[in-house]
């Protein structure tokens, strides 16, 4: 996995314990910020249930500096750490939402490389989340028509992508000195 | 890797475009079905409203009095007022598809639109606990 990844620190290879460390502290940045995102008052929208996904940050940052294996194994934690408490459902959301989103901006990496701008893996990635999410929807609820979301998603998605990857420009330069 | 490129406003423009053409698509095909609302109070049919031709109407269910409804004469039906907190439902605004829905769940109450005549696959289904 780290043959893309020529932002990392000069001083070259993070070794093993290092990854396992950042990995768990960014597991806890994910968990603090989806707390932090629960308590902010709902967005004034007529659809319930959108937010920004702040916790994506984190697995966005595992996701470039440490590794797919560190971003899908925080993505899994957090959809452990959901469906402890909040429920099966909600568990099942937010891991079905958290591995399509790594997936896929995995995939953007590996086929584009270095010329993929954050913005775009960023809002890429929120929206396959809110599509990994509208398939297990699908799969739970048979019979229930949400089509009429799907379109709230993409756009929801896109907005959200923008405000995550805006939010990781400014946080990068404290985080790059992690690694 | 650079944060934002030009070309991604092409993505994004796309992305833009499918959910507006899927809005598009769906109005396209839900457009003329005859339909007609249902209001359910604790998953109980309380009431059923058809929405073609109807006049202008504001009114509740007798369970619950602080919710109120408006029906117009285009055939759609929103809730207008209640007494929750969040008023999810009255942001949900003007609904006439079928398989649109609108939900108060602090007050147990959910409006669906339904095709009237055959029941369909596009139809809402939702059961709320007490």
């Amino acid at each position: 996995m780290a043959v893309h990844m020529t932002e990392r620190d000069p001083l070259g290879k993070i070794n093993k314990t290092r990854s396992m460390v950042l990995a768990a502290l960014m597991f806890a940045v994910a968990l603090v910020l989806a707390i932090v995102e629960n308590m902010m008052p709902p967005l004034p929208l007529a659809v319930p249930g959108v937010k920004f996904g702040l916790s994506n940050i984190a697995v966005m940052y595992a996701l470039f500096f440490l590794g797919g294996r560190q971003a899908y194994l925080i993505a899994f934690l957090k959809g452990g750490f959901v469906f402890i408490s909040r429920g099966i459902i909600a568990g099942a959301l937010s891991l079905s939402g958290g591995i399509l989103s790594v997936t896929v901006m995995l995939l953007l990496l590996l086929i584009f490389k270095e010329k993929i701008s954050y913005l775009s893996i960023s809002i890429l990635g929120a929206v396959f989340h809110n599509i990994g999410q509208f398939l297990v929807i699908t799969l739970l609820y048979a019979g229930m028509n949400i089509l009429p979301y799907f379109p709230v998603l993409l756009v929801a998605g896109v907005i959200a992508g923008i405000v995550t990857s805006t939010l990781l420009r400014f946080i990068l330069p404290a985080l790059k000195r992690l690694v | 890797m650079r944060f934002y490129k030009k070309s991604d406003i092409v993505m994004i423009a796309a992305i833009l475009l499918i959910s507006l053409a899927s809005w598009a698509l769906y109005g396209y095909y839900t457009k003329d079905k005859p339909a007609k609302a249902e209001i359910y109070y604790y998953s109980e049919l309380v009431e059923t409203l058809c929405l073609d031709g109807a006049e202008e109407r504001i009114f509740s269910i007798p369970q619950n009095p602080n919710v109120v409804f408006k029906m117009d004469k285009e055939g759609s039906i929103a809730f207008i007022a209640s007494d929750c907190p969040d008023k999810i439902c009255v942001k949900t605004g003007k609904i006439h598809r079928p398989g649109e829905y609108a939900a108060c769940l602090p007050n147990g109450i959910i409006l669906k639109i339904v095709p009237s005549g055959e029941r369909g696959d596009d139809d809402a289904d939702i059961i709320i606990g007490n």
